[in-house]
């Protein structure tokens, strides 16, 4: 499985036609094709191309609702 | 606009124009659920179907009344609903609860109305933890609007099976903790 830095991982912000991948808990998911991730912008608070594990306390649902995506890779710790 | 509401708003702390976005896209969601919800009753038909029609009709006229009532608080706090209704659909912050391909699948159905609701239960959370303590008014009308979709929620869950719902469906007016964001 592809392993990606955080560097690699900032292209992929769904922007000007890019694909929208997220990270968290180590894990690289390709939100492209959600609807509630259009343009790489998920609820007005969150970006893609960036490890959103810090953020998921704060939202309001759990890391169970990432497995309705494909796992395309792993993040890098450093 | 509301010029002291907003700078209360803004004093307590909260980004009051990420907030806006939040409630456009909440409305829009409202607003495109009330339409596919309509479609979706429609097609609630025969003896599985029948049973579940009445609540999917609550639900639609409840979802229409929370687009109502966050409208002028969008205003309240400087914020506009966008020209174009294409815009409007497109921005919503749940997906479009489509009619599953299957019309006689009632569970389809079923599962398609809970998925719009807790996407809305999520939706007003956040709200709710956003203004809770700093935009007293918003929270309100995020609050009561929250008690309605969970209400909605457990509905259709329970048809799913999935458990009680620990209430009965209405009877009477619609909207009990929104109306009083309509009179």
């Amino acid at each position: 499985m592809r392993r990606f830095t955080k560097k690699e991982l900032a292209q992929y912000n769904g922007k000007d036609g890019a694909l929208a991948f997220i990270a968290c808990e180590g894990k690289v998911y390709d939100v492209s094709r959600s609807f509630l991730w259009q343009d790489g912008r998920h609820q007005v608070l969150h970006i893609a191309g960036v490890d959103l594990t810090a953020s998921l306390d704060q939202a309001p649902h759990g890391a169970d609702l990432l497995e309705r995506f494909s796992v395309v890779g792993m993040l890098e710790e450093n | 606009m509301a010029k002291v509401t907003r700078e209360m708003v803004e004093r307590a702390g909260v980004d009051v124009d990420q907030l806006l976005e939040l409630l456009v896209k909440n409305a829009a969601a409202e607003l495109t659920t009330y339409y596919y919800y309509t479609i979706l009753r429609v097609n609630l038909i025969d003896l599985e179907g029948e049973g579940v029609k009445e609540i999917a009709e609550v639900a639609r006229i409840e979802d229409r009344n929370h687009f109502e009532a966050l409208v002028p608080r969008i205003y309240e706090l400087g914020g506009e609903l966008p020209q174009d209704m294409k815009k409007f659909h497109d921005m919503s912050a749940c997906p479009p609860a489509y009619l599953p391909e299957d019309l006689t699948d009632v569970k389809a159905i079923l599962t398609v109305l809970v998925e719009a609701e807790r996407c809305a239960v999520r939706g007003y959370t956040q709200i709710c933890n956003m203004t809770a303590g700093k935009d007293h008014r918003t929270y309100d009308l995020a609050l009561a609007i929250l008690n309605e979709e969970i209400e909605h929620e457990s509905w259709f869950s329970e048809f799913l099976g999935e458990g009680p719902s620990g209430h009965f469906m209405r009877r009477g007016e619609t909207s009990p903790f929104v109306s009083k964001f309509l009179k």
